[in-house]
């Protein structure tokens, strides 16, 4: 089987080059023949990378360790669903999956363009190639999956997969946030064959819509499942800490998120062109950039990864996709200028631009902060870090100004708004914010500013999109006599994309509200404890009952403490936070969370005394952190209903190709 | 240019503005030296008292628990050359003998490190350690 995979991937790079070639003469001899040959040849490069990846999974289940990555990730104990995950729980298997799911979308890209496009096709199926290419190159130059170990001795078990990884949230947190990644290579190759064929319209980002939404939604889930798996998992309390890792994937859902709002001026106003193919560049050349900073060994992160030549790899790719592509833009800089401008600085359109603005500005102090380091070592010789604290300064204050724009937002009128018309719109959600706000001081257990700040914007927010939904429900109603529950969703139902944003919104105002609760209000404490002792926290009190020492199999044993859970003197239920030992080394700590939708019961079991009878808990109480969670689901909710058909998109769409034949 | 467009233009201004003096307030003020702790051992009394974080490796059997106070004491660098480092909090899983730890905290005037966290890394794997202790979203 192994030979068999290997023997894919060679194949595998020899049909895309295969496939490369032929679309290229193709388009360019008009071969139609050529061209359909192409086609064929991206279905056989999906099969190839279907049959390595089953080569590759079938040496983990066949436990296979003659193959060095197979030894490295997985050992005979390792539960199946674990075996399975280890196809990604590394850099090779990464690569892999990252050429599978491209070969994927290659293929659904020609399935979906088979009546349409022709011009564009052959340059976008050539883009994506490319990048598969790389992805395939890089297997087959550097890091190979199915390299044997070294010697060629068949050792009896593998060294088994860093238990800090069997977490269901590790298993689904890299391959969603990689079909984001991998998802946001399709509206880069339309950008890039747009520009190639200057089709400059709006055709390549209509196209893509879907495509970009989609890739969209996995990143947010990607960045939160991250985040959920650091909270469950790495026990220190907290679930984002600006690592250089979380950053990577943070700043092309920040770029994505502009470029998913600007496409819009684009679309009404027929401007912004040149914004708009930069930006979608960008998050493309970020998504490479964060393999290139991670896999480098250039920054300092707590993820370590193997310092391999493949970081350099990602940085000749990236120097080449950025100087390429903005080549390309700049050549086609006459044609992309707009003969349009903006009617009015207080207007729906500005309020675009400015949202674009401030993403931007999350995104580049958040790559200043990253990078940091080497350019204080390359300019001053001397290497400065800049932690969680710098990230936190810079970006909560623009975050909140983010959601405040979003807030007012739907209240200010396309083209121009009248002092009327934002006098009419702004009064009831501001009256409610003032009330709200007013009665959170008094409420709220000390005054944070940025918190209360946080909600109460929250507050104008959600009582804006409740007036929208309201206001167009009840619009329904009257016309069609039916009730106003019906009209809601057939007002969703009309116009998915607008209402479906307006979801998204809501989403975004849980997580603001989540992280404003957890990270302004937590609590924690930590205390040694005997048997039969007590702590208190807040109002809740643990006890601690006992530890347990089980042997689970050959290569773990589990020490569990067990204490009960009080608040206000009832019992809620028992915690067991654990310390798990894999082959006797040294122990990973297994948190045990309450969790309400007010707030968290966060326990570390820390240490024990020898004889078990003694044990230090270190203990958090966060608010709200649960919303962060909903928030993040009401987001892909609110992302799927913009994705849906919608009959107003395709009747205008009609109307457009009707009045251009 | 029109005066609308200069509109525009001033009003990106000041936003772009306002979001670079954030940046760079916030980098004046959150700023850490990075030093391995050769570099540390070299710099001796002028690193006194600075607010940094040192990279080294815990010198093998260096390592003094007081668990009941959560109290840990050890040695950063080599055997001849090193920084003694006090810590107290939670101590990482991965924390032994010769790991690569990063302590952030200040150089006391009597040579000891006061590390106010402690991070480890493993090394050779992927998604390593993230642990206790770890400089968290609370800043």
């Amino acid at each position: 089987m192994t030979y068999i995979g290997q023997l894919s991937l060679q194949l595998s790079f020899v049909v895309t080059i295969y496939a490369l070639v032929c679309y290229y003469l193709g388009a360019k001899n008009e071969k139609y023949q050529l061209i359909k040959s192409a086609d064929t040849a991206v279905f056989i490069l999906l099969g190839l990378m279907l049959l390595t990846s089953t080569a590759l999974i079938y040496a983990f289940f066949n436990n296979d360790y003659s193959i060095e990555y197979v030894y490295n990730y997985s050992n005979r104990d390792l539960a199946p669903f674990y075996k399975f995950s280890a196809f990604w729980a590394g850099q090779k298997g990464s690569l892999l999956l990252w050429a599978l799911l491209l070969s994927l979308f290659g293929v659904i890209v020609l399935l979906q363009n088979r009546h349409k496009n022709r011009i564009l096709l052959p340059v976008v199926m050539k883009v994506i190639l490319g990048v598969t290419l790389f992805f395939i190159s890089t297997m087959l130059f550097s890091t190979n999956p199915f390299e044997k170990m070294m010697g060629g001795v068949i050792p009896e078990d593998g060294h088994g997969l860093n238990p800090m990884l069997q977490n269901p949230g590790m298993v689904i947190h890299p391959p969603t946030l990689y079909i984001g990644y991998v998802g946001m290579t399709v509206p880069f190759a339309f950008a890039i064959a747009a520009l190639i064929k200057e089709q400059l319209g709006d055709i390549w980002i209509r196209s893509t819509r879907r495509w970009t939404l989609f890739s969209w939604m996995f990143l947010t889930l990607g960045n939160l499942f991250g985040a959920q798996w650091a909270y469950v998992e790495l026990g220190w309390g907290g679930y984002w800490a600006w690592d250089p890792v979380e950053n990577a994937s943070f700043m092309p859902w920040l770029v994505a998120t502009a470029y998913l709002h600007s496409v819009m001026i684009q679309e009404k106003k027929d401007m912004l062109k040149v914004w708009n193919m930069s930006l979608i560049i960008l998050t493309f050349s970020l998504t490479i950039f964060g393999t290139f900073i991670t896999r480098s060994g250039l920054i300092q992160s707590v993820h370590s990864f193997d310092e391999t030549t493949l970081g350099y790899y990602f940085l000749a790719f990236l120097a080449f996709i950025m100087i390429a592509s903005f080549g390309l833009v700049i050549k086609r800089f006459p044609a992309l200028k707009s003969k349009n401008s903006l009617d009015s600085i207080v207007s729906r359109e500005s309020s675009f631009l400015l949202n674009n603005l401030l993403l931007l500005g999350i995104a580049f102090a958040t790559l200043w902060g990253t990078l940091f380091p080497i350019i204080s070592e390359a300019v001053r010789g001397i290497k400065i870090t800049v932690g969680p604290p710098f990230f936190n300064q810079v970006n909560v204050p623009i975050g909140l100004a983010l959601l405040l724009l979003a807030a007012i937002c739907p209240l200010i009128a396309w083209r121009k708004a009248t002092v009327k018309n934002i006098q009419k719109n702004f009064l009831i959600p501001f009256i409610f914010m003032v009330i709200g706000g007013g009665a959170l001081v008094v409420l709220l257990p000390t005054f944070d500013v940025f918190a209360w700040l946080a909600f109460s914007f929250s507050i104008f927010l959600t009582v804006t999109i409740v007036i929208e939904f309201y206001k167009g429900a009840n619009v329904r109603a009257k016309q069609s006599g039916k009730n106003i529950l019906n009209s809601f969703f057939s007002l969703i139902n009309r116009n998915k994309r607008r209402y479906g944003g307006y979801i998204v919104h809501l989403g975004v105002v849980c997580c603001f509200v989540g992280i404003a609760g957890s990270s302004s209000y937590s609590t924690e404490k930590t205390e040694m404890l005997k048997e039969g002792e007590e702590m208190n926290i807040r109002n809740y009190t643990l006890q601690f009952e006992k530890i347990d020492y089980v042997k689970e199999n050959e290569t773990k044993e589990v020490i569990t403490a067990k204490l009960n859970l009080f608040k206000d003197g009832k019992v809620l239920r028992q915690m067991k936070p654990e310390k798990q030992f894999f082959n006797k080394q040294q122990p990973v700590t297994d948190v045990d969370i309450y969790q309400t939708i007010f707030e968290d019961v966060y326990v570390i079991f820390s240490s024990y005394s020898d004889d078990l009878k003694t044990g230090t808990f270190k203990v958090f109480v966060n608010p709200l952190t649960a919303w962060l969670w909903i928030g993040g689901w009401i987001m892909a909710l609110g992302t799927i209903i913009a994705i849906l058909p919608d009959k107003l998109e395709s009747s205008g769409l009609a109307k457009r190709y009707n009045r251009k034949l | 240019m029109n005066k609308k467009q200069i509109k525009f233009a001033g009003g990106s201004l000041v936003i772009v503005a306002a979001i670079i003096y954030l940046i760079s307030a916030g980098i004046s003020k959150s700023s850490l030296y990075y030093l391995t702790v050769e570099e540390l051992v070299a710099e001796g009394s002028s690193a006194y008292n600075k607010g940094m974080r040192v990279e080294g490796k815990v010198v093998p059997g260096s390592i003094v628990r007081k668990d009941e106070k959560m109290e840990l004491t050890f040695n950063l660098g080599k055997n001849l050359s090193f920084v003694p480092v006090t810590y107290t909090g939670v101590i990482p899983d991965m924390f032994k003998d010769d790991t690569k730890v990063v302590v952030e905290g200040t150089f006391s005037s009597n040579g000891i490190f006061k590390a106010n966290t402690l991070m480890t890394s493993c090394p050779s794997k992927y998604e390593a350690s993230k642990e206790e202790g770890h400089p968290g979203s609370k800043g």
